[in-house]
């Protein structure tokens, strides 16, 4: 039960009598007993008289999936299964992330009918977001005292990753056609594989005409190229302890969701084959076969649940599990950071081991506080914060001379730059064949 | 659309009558506990050593209530009375009363104390003060504890003789040998008495310097009862006052608690009421809370400011003006079209011939130089700055206009 603060008014409003009746003390006493006990009583008669909380059935209407940032209607079903009209308010117990707001709704249900309550939910966290319960308060006719029960009813609903970086799709594909030959320019010399033989129209390069085939026939015919198909692309993110940390306020997994997100669109658009695995010590989420809108539909199904892992990320086991997906050359994507040399020691032990068999690219988040912190020196404590700045990408680029030195190639880039370089890298290695 | 039926939920809520069900143990409990505490107080309140002393209705070690008792199984009527007011109204309807008086706590005044002198023809004063004894026996005064091991009546005061001993240790009272209408009892050494009796026109008085003698706790003891009931038997009514705070004389205005009206300690209760009610309505939670796990917050520059404190805290000068340099000479080389690699020597001659500096200067602010203190620092530091924005403003074509210093390259230059 609880009380209403038209009881506390109540209680209060006896000053009035009390003042009025009570002469001397005793009096005065005497009132105020019997002005408390008429409050009570009036009050248990408002309770008895209140419809019962417990008599309600309870169902939702809730979608699985929500992308991040999006907002999206939560419904809840009430029934009065009770014999009285239920007067009152229903809070709905979700997740304070869940992004409710302050779910305090005024209901009037009476006897054996239904009502819907509706409730805009806007996540402000990726992952799985859950309400447990819904408590409902039924005043009485009197509004003095209220009874609460709070009724098992849970839910969840997945928020997904957001997916800002698809902004940068349409570009990237357009330049992927552009590689294809199929449009206007043509970019001879890009492409690797050989496509097929037409005949020779104006504008097109001389030097992809083939003489034996023209030799052949009495025409001009050109050979077209185009860009290696069915490749294979290993993406691996690192979930370890070192994901956790925030650059520009985003955790670098939430970066490096991103840019494997773009990735694998732009892969799967141009008919390569994409894998992806998080992984610390073991693995957070694999997606193996999967191509087109399910590829996607399943990275961001499985990137929801994935939070930070606050141990070591384990390399020596990452070859391993790379041979697993893949026996074939594959382009295998470490994003993960690359801070300082000790940090980083586990990665490059086992870098030789997998440039031997794959291209390796190797994407991490840069903090651009950084760079910025270099030319700020205006008092002692900045020149210091300068020169540790500096040492900090010293550092880093010892470790990017050092993947470089085990023959991987290296892409960084502040968080809203990583996901389009990356991509541009990818368009880039696949132009020059190396896929 | 349309929704579902749904099902009724079970709720975690406990009803009210399955909480008292719950609670019953603990009521049962606190109730057991308040009536072992109840219990208890009563029976240390009987013992002990509480309550006004020589009180007649106080059961305790140092109360009356055991001679006023018997006095009344004797047949004496015992009228406790509080005030001076009341103790002139009792005697007057008892013509007869023998009055039992004690201002243990010093109330009364010289005037009152007279007063209390000419109530009765029998007036006990037990444990008499400075005040009482100059009102009503100026000749007596004090005497000390009694260090004698028994105390005989040797005197003709009837009373005492009956009582032959009373118990030793207690209070005395000095009296002069030759003080007339005086008789004093049970000497001590050196004129020291604890019982005197003053017969004058008015009545007598009779001082005993000892409560043990009326104390519940030796009335037992040696001849205490005797003296005590012949002292105070002698009629058919006892008064028995014991001056209060209401025989001390008001001064001054009317009382705070007199001008209140009868309302306002009921009023207060009231509000104490309202603001129970008040937490109970703002304090009853709407439902449990919903638990959730919230990520780790951690800044990527948090290690790269822990370690600029660090040079700081350390006074790491020279470390941190070589990170500048390495870092400066890194941009340097790009911007003067040199390879990464390129050899330091190489790198200042070009800066030098770029922005015609002599080669001595920029290979102090590049190399030898070394900071003695923070100044030096900061000098050398701006030097490296404004080396590094010569050099790029230098090697700008001619006629590229007056843009800003490019942005400073981070360093990870890409292949």
């Amino acid at each position: 039960m609880a009380l209403t603060g038209r009881f506390v008014l109540l209680v209060a409003l006896g000053v009035v009598p009390i003042v009025v009746l009570g002469d001397t003390v005793a009096s005065a006493l005497a009132v105020l007993a019997a002005w408390l006990l008429l409050c009570l009583v009036l009050g248990i008669l408002d309770l008895a008289l209140a419809a019962s909380p417990r008599a309600l059935r309870v169902a939702r209407v809730l979608p699985s999936r929500v992308r991040l940032g999006e907002t999206v209607t939560s419904e809840l079903y009430l029934t009065n299964e009770g014999a009285r009209r239920l007067r009152g308010v229903v809070r709905d117990g979700w997740q304070p992330s869940a992004g409710a707001g302050n779910n305090r709704t005024a209901v009037s249900l009476p006897a054996g009918e239904r009502r819907l309550i509706a409730l805009t939910l806007r996540p402000t966290r990726r992952g799985e977001r859950t309400a447990a319960h819904v408590t409902v308060r039924a005043g009485g006719p009197l509004g003095l005292f209220a009874r609460q029960a709070t009724l098992h009813a849970p839910a969840r609903i997945r928020v997904l990753p957001p997916f800002h970086s698809r902004k940068h799709l349409p570009s990237r594909i357009s330049r992927l056609k552009e590689l294809d030959g199929r449009t206007s320019v043509l970019v001879r010399g890009q492409g690797t594989e050989f496509d097929s033989l037409r005949e020779y129209v104006r504008g097109d390069d001389v030097r992809s005409i083939d003489w034996r085939a023209t030799a052949r026939r009495n025409d001009v015919v050109v050979r077209t190229w185009r860009p290696e198909r069915d490749r294979r692309i290993v993406i691996v993110i690192d979930t370890g302890r070192t994901s956790a940390a925030r650059v520009a306020d985003e955790p670098r997994l939430d970066t490096a969701f991103e840019a494997a997100l773009l990735l694998a669109a732009l892969a799967s658009q141009a008919g390569d084959r994409v894998d992806f695995l998080a992984w610390d010590r073991r693995v957070r989420a694999s997606v193996q076969g999967a191509s087109g809108a399910e590829l996607l539909s399943r990275m961001v199904d499985g990137m929801a649940l994935i939070e930070p892992e606050l141990i070591e990320m384990d390399w020596l086991a990452l070859p391993g599990q790379v041979r697993g997906i893949t026996a074939q050359h594959a382009l295998v994507v470490l994003i993960t950071p690359m801070d300082a040399p000790g940090a980083s020691t586990g990665l490059l032990s086992v870098l030789g081991q997998l440039t031997q068999r794959h291209t390796v690219l190797v994407a991490s988040v840069t903090d651009p506080t950084v760079a910025e912190l270099i030319h700020v020196r205006n008092d002692r404590a900045d020149v210091y914060r300068a020169a540790s700045a500096e040492r900090t990408m010293l550092d880093s680029a010892r470790v990017a001379a050092a993947v470089r030195q085990l023959g991987a190639d290296i892409v960084t880039a502040t968080p809203e730059k990583l996901p389009p370089a990356l991509a541009d890298r990818y368009i880039a290695l696949k132009a020059a064949g190396r896929l | 659309m349309s929704a579902p039926v749904g099902t009724v939920a079970p709720s975690s809520t406990p009803t009210i009558r399955a909480t008292l069900r719950r609670s019953v143990f603990w009521v049962v409990a606190g109730a057991g506990a308040l009536l072992v505490a109840a219990i208890a107080f009563l029976a240390t309140s009987a013992s002990g050593a509480a309550g006004p002393p020589l009180a007649a209705d106080n059961p305790a070690q140092a109360g009356s209530m055991a001679l006023v008792e018997v006095l009344r199984q004797q047949g004496v009527t015992v009228v406790p009375v509080d005030t001076l007011g009341d103790a002139a109204a009792a005697t007057a309807g008892h013509p007869n009363a023998t009055v039992f008086f004690a201002d243990i706590e010093g109330y009364l005044v010289a005037d009152q104390l007279a007063e209390v002198g000419v109530l009765a023809d029998r007036i006990v004063v037990a444990d008499p003060n400075f005040a009482t004894l100059q009102a009503l026996a100026p000749e007596v005064g004090f005497g000390g504890l009694s260090p004698e091991d028994a105390l005989v009546a040797s005197c003709d005061v009837p009373a005492a003789v009956q009582a032959g001993k009373i118990s030793p240790g207690g209070k005395t009272l000095g009296l002069a040998a030759d003080a007339p209408g005086y008789t004093a009892c049970f000497p001590g050494d050196d004129g020291t008495f604890s019982l005197v009796e003053r017969v004058t026109s008015d009545g007598t008085i009779t001082l005993v310097a000892d409560t043990a003698v009326f104390a519940n706790e030796k009335i037992a003891t040696f001849g205490n009862a005797a003296l005590a009931l012949n002292l105070l038997g002698a009629g058919d009514t006892v008064i028995w006052y014991l001056p209060t705070l209401a025989d001390v004389p008001v001064t001054g205005p009317p009382s705070l608690g007199a001008l209140t009206p009868g309302w306002v300690t009921p009023v207060m209760v009231l509000l104490v009421f309202t603001a129970i009610a008040a937490m109970i309505w703002r304090g009853r939670r709407f439902g449990p809370l919903v638990a959730e796990n919230l990520p780790v917050v951690v800044r990527a520059s948090e290690t790269m400011e822990g370690r600029a404190r660090l040079y700081a805290r350390g006074n790491a000068r020279l470390r941190a003006v070589d990170a500048l340099r390495i870092g400066a000479v890194t941009r340097l080389a790009g911007t003067a079209g040199l390879p990464r690699t390129a050899p330091l020597a190489e790198v200042i001659r070009s800066v030098a011939a770029l922005t015609g500096r002599p080669p001595e200067q920029v290979a102090a602010v590049l190399v030898s130089e070394i900071p003695q203190s923070d100044a030096g620092l900061m000098s050398l530091s701006a030097a490296i700055d404004d080396l590094e924005a010569a050099t790029v403003l230098a090697a700008r074509p001619a006629g590229s206009g007056p843009s800003p210093p490019a942005a400073p390259s981070t360093g990870r230059m890409e292949p």
